[in-house]
């Protein structure tokens, strides 16, 4: 079955900075519904009063990885869109994936090695005698 | 630990957990399952440090031992007759060490990782130590069998546990000592005569790495055939090959069926009608 990998959203914000508007908007209007159409993800509301770090969205995955998206002047939209796609990420790293192909079972058949298609010595025949 | 850091709410963690699960539980069993006697002690103990009278020293929280066990006995039972369903030949030896593999400390204690549980489960040390973590694994499968019935925690389980065994091979996880003895018994159970084993191919014979593939033959008829470095070797690793396909736990087998068992349910009351 499905698990979603992101275990909660922890949105820091200041209730009086100018760059966190968008995040109070998303307070205000789109957390609820963000909050009830994912309800294994716990969605963590704090708001540090007065001027402090920037606004964050904060992502805590199954596996532990902890990833900080800045939401510094961003409409509540585009938080929402945000949160979406935070949320139906995975915590693996995001590095270069070397090859966009993998399976598990490289070879259907049997994998060739030197014997495979060689007869066994016990369906070798020698030279057989000439019948007189 | 991550509930002593701030933003933690414990009845929201729970219901979460439940939703990502996908699974009703009844929230008092669930906080039960997740409570280990090593942590009842040590609140115990803190709180008579503390200087409180006696009756505020005993805490009123039930410990998870109980669920735990029902939930390991149900996961043996379930997972035996699912085995004994899909490998028929598989003798009782080979299931209890699936079995065992799978309720192994390791295992329960990755999966429960991975699933959030060292999160919530409430013990001494941190980081919670494997045992802990695969109590704390089977009392939540307890606590689901008390409250949505066989049936579902079943699903659960086949979910969860049964994944962990793609990829591996039956012989990782079952140690035999004898592969040619356990051969030799299945025949004669099965009455074909013994195996003959014959050298099929050879290559590199007077080098350092030698190959030898060795066949066992029955009736002349060729059961199996296993490479070796010495010609023990390919005889031991052909008898384990043999085993391998009487037991028909071979690579390409048909894959475990995950399907609904609503559908089968459906499908055997319509054979019945008719």
């Amino acid at each position: 079955r499905y698990v979603r990998q992101l275990q909660r959203l922890q949105l820091l914000f200041s209730p009086t900075a100018a760059d966190a508007r968008g995040a109070r908007q998303f307070v205000e209007e789109a957390a609820q519904d963000f909050a009830r159409q994912h309800p294994d993800v716990v969605l963590y509301v704090s708001p540090h009063s007065g001027p402090g770090p920037a606004p964050v969205l904060r992502a805590e995955y199954l596996n532990g990885t902890v990833r900080e998206e800045l939401i510094a002047s961003k409409t509540s939209e585009e938080i929402v869109q945000l949160a979406t796609k935070l949320a139906n990420q995975s915590g693996l790293d995001i590095v270069r994936i070397r090859k966009p192909f993998h399976t598990d079972n490289p070879s259907v058949q049997g994998q060739w090695h030197p014997l495979t298609n060689k007869p066994s010595i016990l369906t070798i025949q020698g030279p057989r005698p000439q019948p007189q | 630990r991550r509930s002593e850091k701030p933003n933690w709410d414990y009845h929201a963690e729970i219901q979460a957990f439940s939703h990502r699960v996908q699974e009703n539980f009844a929230l008092d069993l669930l906080k039960t399952a997740f409570v280990n006697p090593c942590y009842i002690e040590s609140e115990e103990a803190r709180r008579r440090q503390l200087g409180l009278d006696k009756d505020a020293v005993a805490l009123q929280l039930q410990d998870n031992s109980g669920l735990a066990e029902r939930g390991l006995r149900f996961a043996r039972t379930y997972l035996a007759q699912c085995f004994e369903g899909a490998y028929p030949e598989l003798p009782a030896k080979g299931i209890e060490a699936l079995v065992n593999f799978l309720t192994s400390q390791e295992l329960v204690s990755y999966v429960a990782q991975n699933l959030s549980i060292q999160d919530l489960a409430l013990c001494r040390d941190f980081p919670a130590a494997p045992d802990v973590l695969q109590r704390t694994f089977l009392a939540v499968i307890g606590a689901l069998l008390e409250s949505s019935g066989p049936e579902r925690t079943g699903i659960f389980v086949r979910d969860f546990l049964i994944p962990q065994l793609i990829g591996k091979d039956l012989f990782e996880i079952w140690e035999v000592v004898n592969p040619m003895g356990l051969l030799l018994e299945e025949l004669t159970k099965r009455n074909i005569s013994a195996p003959e084993p014959r050298i099929t191919r050879q290559l590199g014979v007077r080098t350092v790495l030698p190959v030898y593939f060795v066949g066992l033959y029955c009736d002349k008829k060729i059961l199996a055939e296993g490479p070796g470095e010495t010609l023990l070797a390919a005889e031991e690793e052909a008898a384990r090959v043999a085993l391998r396909k009487l037991y028909g736990y071979t690579e390409n087998r048909r894959p475990w069926d995950y399907s609904k068992p609503k559908q089968r349910l459906a499908a055997e009351k319509a054979i019945s009608s008719n």
